[in-house]
């Protein structure tokens, strides 16, 4: 049997149009059966065993894929899967055009701040399907004819842990308050209503305490105790 | 102006003398080497008792001043081991108060950091600390050092230690500058199936320590294991700094701590920084451990920011938080 993983040649993709380079991974425009898609290629770092760097690149295409594949078919917006290829780390999905919920927020607030809501509604649907996205922030939210879309599970695992769950909602909250500082207090507002109307009051209600409790044992919160006066 | 520092937060006690003009003056180090096992912290304390007035002799005499033209002591009142901050911040009182000379209380996490960043000479770099109880990824924003990613439980330089001590190649841990660790990998293989543990932005040691230490238990081959646990700690550590490197956009990466003499971590950030096109350099060999040096620069820097204590206030704090520490003179370094 021949792999298409054996025929795959990763230099033919990364001729395509450059859209964004992260840490973990390129994003690059192409196309997939005549219709725009996203390539996410996961590139070799060059400063890890070619062991090490090929188990990594293979599980952790293969998880972001297998955990996209379940967010959709539990009715989250995300990107539709096409493609996925673990042994040269590629991921093709659908091509969301629009702007992050981020940039929205920063150019004309007031309007936008009820898509929070919905951004609450997908983050409950998420954990409701086990899901931790484990980088939840209004830059990972593109808004498309209105209605909301999550990208970038790079980071995601499956968890039924209330505390995972708790992380995503401080994640969220700290990229709120350091994004949108003015306005932070109503998004914030949106987003738990959103958040409980989906999940619920009383599973919603337990999440959402425990990330207070997080926010508060100062672990990412510089608290104000230094023991001199300056 | 001319400050002395003094540091005893776990294993050298050490006094350093930092000229505003001159640079580093002084400079005397004072290491417990233990004949078996660990740092026992009450025996420590007791030999820094015993060598504390000669290391601060030492240290003048090397500096040819006297402690009258001294402008200010400071002192490393955390983190680190309760036992031995005391007799630092002992020390450092009598010191301040015998000889009127203002009291400035230092966070040694954030002197490792300000020694790199003035050795190195890079303004405003993203910085990795790894030591034998850090290993802590952060970068400077909006007034403070802010923690990007650490470590959950064990620290790099504890990860190594105990490892050779479980398995008998130490101690000593250093033998000729290198770790056992690392003289014991040198002809290895890489075994798959260890715990690869990068959550976030954090990295987690101790699950690795306890594989490693039952693969030595079933038989398999002693450098095979030593080289795969210092590539997955080295490469998590490297790949949580990069995540840093990419979220911040900055351009310049510097290493500091006690493990950053390491040739194979040095290596690796080599590499890295080059795939995000920044400029890498580690601190000088001789500043990367402990030593009173940086202790006596951070605190000439927080002088010049009338940073003091009142020797009645001033407190040892086992868990100081680097990210704690309001760093007002981040853009005027000397």
């Amino acid at each position: 049997m021949v792999l298409f993983d054996d025929i795959i040649k990763i230099e033919n993709f990364l001729k395509l149009q450059l859209i964004k380079r992260g840490a973990e991974s390129e994003i690059r425009l192409g196309d997939f059966l005549n219709t725009k898609a996203i390539y996410k290629i996961r590139v070799k770092k060059r400063y890890m065993h070619d062991d090490l760097d090929n188990y990594l690149r293979y599980e952790r295409t293969r998880r972001e894929a297998k955990i996209l594949a379940t967010a959709y078919a539990s009715n989250i917006n995300v990107p539709k899967l096409y493609a996925v290829y673990p042994s040269v780390g590629i991921i093709i999905m659908e091509y969301i055009e629009g702007n992050t919920l981020k940039d929205l927020l920063l150019s004309n607030h007031e309007k936008y701040i009820t898509f929070s809501y919905y951004a609450g509604r997908e983050l409950a649907k998420i954990h409701k399907a086990n899901i931790i996205h484990n980088d939840y922030t209004t830059s990972n939210i593109i808004v498309r004819n209105d209605k909301l879309f999550i990208i970038d599970f790079g980071l995601s695992v499956y968890s039924t842990n209330i505390e995972d769950k708790a992380v995503d909602i401080h994640l969220y909250k700290r990229a709120v308050e350091s994004t949108h500082a003015s306005i932070s207090n109503k998004i914030m507002k949106e987003f738990y209503k959103g958040y409980l109307d989906e999940i619920g009051e009383e599973t919603g209600n337990k999440i959402i305490k425990r990330a207070k409790e997080i926010e508060l044992r100062g672990r990412y919160v510089g608290e104000r105790r230094t023991v001199w006066k300056s | 102006m001319i400050t002395l520092g003094i540091e005893s937060t776990a294993h050298t006690f050490g006094v350093g003398v930092f000229d505003e003009n001159k640079g580093i003056i002084g400079d005397s180090r004072k290491n417990y080497i233990p004949k078996k096992g660990g740092i026992l912290p009450r025996e420590v304390a007791s030999f820094f008792s015993d060598v504390a007035a000669e290391a601060i002799k030492e240290a003048l005499e090397q500096a040819k001043i006297s402690i009258n033209n001294i402008d200010g002591i400071g002192v490393a009142l955390g983190p680190g081991m309760g036992p031995q901050l005391r007799v630092g911040a002992s020390v450092a009182r009598a010191l301040a108060a015998k000889y009127n000379k203002p009291l400035i209380p230092v966070n040694h996490a954030i002197a490792h950091l300000e020694i790199a960043r003035y050795l190195t000479n890079m303004k405003d770099p993203v910085i990795l600390y790894v030591s034998g109880g850090n290993s802590i990824v952060t970068t400077y924003v909006d007034g403070r050092y802010r923690i990007f990613g650490e470590t959950l439980d064990i620290a790099l330089g504890n990860l190594l230690d105990t490892f050779a001590r479980e398995v008998k190649l130490g101690p000593p841990y250093i033998v000729n500058g290198d770790h056992v660790v690392d003289i014991c990998a040198e002809k290895g293989n890489f075994i798959k199936g260890f715990p690869y543990v990068v959550k976030g932005q954090d990295v987690s040691y101790s699950g690795l320590l306890t594989f490693a230490i039952r693969l030595k238990e079933k038989g398999y081959n002693i450098k095979d294991i030593c080289f795969t646990v210092r590539e997955i700690a080295f490469s998590s550590i490297a790949e949580v700094t990069e995540r840093c490197v990419a979220h911040t956009n900055k351009k310049q990466v510097i290493l500091t701590g006690g493990v950053a003499a390491n040739k194979l971590l040095n290596e690796k950030l080599t590499k890295m920084a080059e795939n995000q096109n920044a400029s890498y350099k580690p601190v000088p060999f001789k500043y990367a451990g402990d030593n009173g040096v940086m202790i006596a620069l951070t605190a000439l820097l927080e002088l010049k920011h009338n940073i003091t204590i009142e020797p009645e206030n001033a407190f040892i704090n086992q868990r100081w938080r680097l990210d704690e520490v309001e760093i007002p003179w981040y853009y005027s370094m000397i």
